[in-house]
């Protein structure tokens, strides 16, 4: 079945073709870069309108590439939980016209979903049940995946999550935004060992996560500097501070495996496509043999294939929307 | 030509069928929740009524507002992409130069205003009726009610939703205001959009229907979203 994703929630416009929820014929993502840069991150009305502009050309693209025209679409699955609201209801307006159009069925599907569902696609090994740690810019938790599309929420951030965090670091110092593939780069060049800041519930038995601490110490420590114009050694500072989040998110993770008896671990959203995260997941769950899988680069960040692929799983239950589809900015991920 | 006329800018949100500019269908319904609920659903049922499937439909008008900006967005987007998966030509309508056809036969100089969200404030455009061309008058306004005053040089009638509360603060800012100005309190029609819009295409004058562009007439207010991201966290 050849399944046409549409997802919109955030600040990337993308539309992806996708057979059998496991085949990507094209995945287009059009990014606000310019913007995100003009107003040092996403307004969200902003946001819509662009949203507006590019749906048209981002699907007509993603057909094109695959070589398809709307003749040979069979579904359309759109992100319509979790997100920006005006920016969710631009890309369920297109896929509703499309569905009527072509009289084609019509899936809403939550963004969450989306992301759990990104690494299966990615890695068609990844085995049911397991756990998942999906981390982003907007979210930050960890999902026992008991059956396809039966989750339990074992863990959630109290406030910032991991993303959003390095966003606001990064903007503190004067960085680039998104802030983690900047910070991901200086880290580098740096010793983490230099400053040790706090590991937020670290040692709590709660598999929530808490990022406002560290991020309020690394704001105190230098922000004097910072008025004074100081010097700084940016790449020790950024080392530290990205060490401090993964090792509070390796932690949690693997709790939350020991809890649950199992060892598979998912690792999904756009912070998984941090490098060091990635090495100390890949180094201790080698030690612990523990099976993590990472998706692929492109899979990590808001995609409409995911949507495509978790879209044909729950069809394939026998859900559907009708043409009455609305969008839930704040929906808990439920299944 | 049947067109398929909708407008989801307003409070009340509008779907119309056309042959030309014989009105097969006009169905309007407020936008409660929002627009995206019940656009579609509407858009098929306004065509079952009249006897009418997608099919039948040969072009599509739009509504590009001004009005609520996420309205907008619905409508713009349900228009271009129905255009787009049937394969018909699209014509954007500006919101304001439909709610003025309406009045043609009142007076040949038409004023449509609406609300513009901000109390007082409000979005405009004056056009003027000659046997079967309308032309927009002057450029779009956007603005707060008491500085329409000066535009209006000779006798207009006004209309849209709010007409009458618009026609009263325009002479109570400027109560020397000597030239007539009668109100007329409209809502928008669908159909009106599916007329005008099979005008153009009739012409020939279809718009480009990936790059169909809404009128927004304001700018999103950005500077609260600066100042909360600046200064750290």
């Amino acid at each position: 079945m050849l399944v046409l994703g549409i997802e919109t929630s955030c600040d990337e416009t993308s539309a992806a073709l996708v057979v059998d929820g496991r085949t990507i014929l094209s995945s287009t993502i059009a990014t606000q870069l310019d913007l995100l840069k003009k107003y040092g991150g996403v307004v969200p009305e902003v946001a819509a309108r662009r949203h507006t502009e590019l749906i048209g050309y981002v699907i007509k693209e993603a057909l094109d590439t695959a070589g398809k025209t709307l003749d040979d679409i069979e579904a359309v699955a759109v992100t319509s939980r979790q997100g920006l609201v005006g920016c969710l209801m631009v890309g369920v307006a297109a896929a509703k016209s499309i569905s009527y159009a072509r009289q084609v069925p019509l899936i809403g599907v939550h963004h969450i979903e989306g992301h759990i569902f990104a690494n299966r696609l990615s890695n068609p090994e990844l085995p049911v049940p397991h756990v998942c740690l999906t981390v982003s810019g907007g979210h930050n938790m960890l999902v026992y995946v008991q059956e396809s599309c039966r989750y339990e929420l074992l863990g959630t951030t109290l406030d910032d999550a991991a993303g959003e965090a390095f966003d606001k670091i990064a903007k503190f110092f004067g960085l680039d935004f998104p802030g983690g593939p900047v910070i991901d780069k200086l880290s580098k060049l740096g010793n983490p060992k230099v400053f040790n800041f706090p590991r937020p519930m670290i040692k709590s038995k709660s598999l929530d996560f808490s990022f406002s601490g560290l991020k309020t110490a690394v704001i105190n420590r230098f922000k004097k500097d910072i008025a004074l114009n100081y010097a700084l050694p940016i790449a020790d500072i950024a080392a530290s501070f990205q060490e401090a989040i993964v090792e509070v998110l390796v932690a949690k993770a693997l709790r939350a495996l020991e809890e649950k008896g199992l060892a598979a671990l998912s690792v999904t959203g756009g912070v998984s496509a941090n490098s060091r995260l990635r090495e100390v997941f890949q180094e201790t769950c080698r030690k612990k043999g523990i099976d993590v899988f990472f998706p692929k680069l492109s899979l990590c960040t808001d995609n409409a294939a995911m949507i495509a692929a978790a879209g044909y799983a729950r069809m394939m239950m026998g859900e559907r929307s009708d043409l009455r589809l609305n969008v839930f900015p704040n929906a808990p991920l439920g299944g | 030509m049947i067109v398929l006329g909708i407008d989801t800018s307003g409070y009340i949100n509008a779907v119309g069928v056309a042959d030309g500019d014989r009105v097969l269908a006009d169905f309007t319904f407020p936008a409660r929740t929002n627009s995206l609920e019940q656009i579609v659903d509407n858009i098929d049922s306004t065509l079952k009524n009249a006897g009418l499937d997608l099919k039948d439909v040969e072009g599509i008008g739009v509504g590009l507002g001004p009005g609520s900006w996420t309205g907008i967005k619905v409508g713009v987007t349900v228009g271009k992409m129905l255009a787009f998966s049937t394969g018909k030509p699209v014509a954007g309508i500006p919101t304001l130069e439909a709610l003025a056809y309406g009045a043609r036969n009142e007076s040949p100089l038409v004023c449509a205003v609406i609300s513009a969200g901000i109390r007082d404030t409000v979005y405009a455009a004056c056009y003027r009726f000659k046997t079967n061309e309308v032309t927009r008058e002057g450029d779009y306004f956007a603005g707060a009610v008491r500085d329409l005053v000066p535009l209006i040089k000779e006798p207009i009638v006004l209309v849209g939703s709010g007409a009458n509360q618009y026609r009263d603060l325009l002479i109570n800012e400027d109560s020397s205001l000597k030239i007539k100005v009668k109100a007329l309190e409209t809502t928008p029609s669908g159909a009106i959009v599916a007329c005008l819009a099979a005008g153009r295409l009739e012409r020939g004058k279809s718009d480009n229907v990936l790059s169909l562009t809404p009128l927004y007439l304001k700018e999103s207010t950005a500077r609260a979203f600066i100042n909360k991201y600046s200064g750290g966290a």
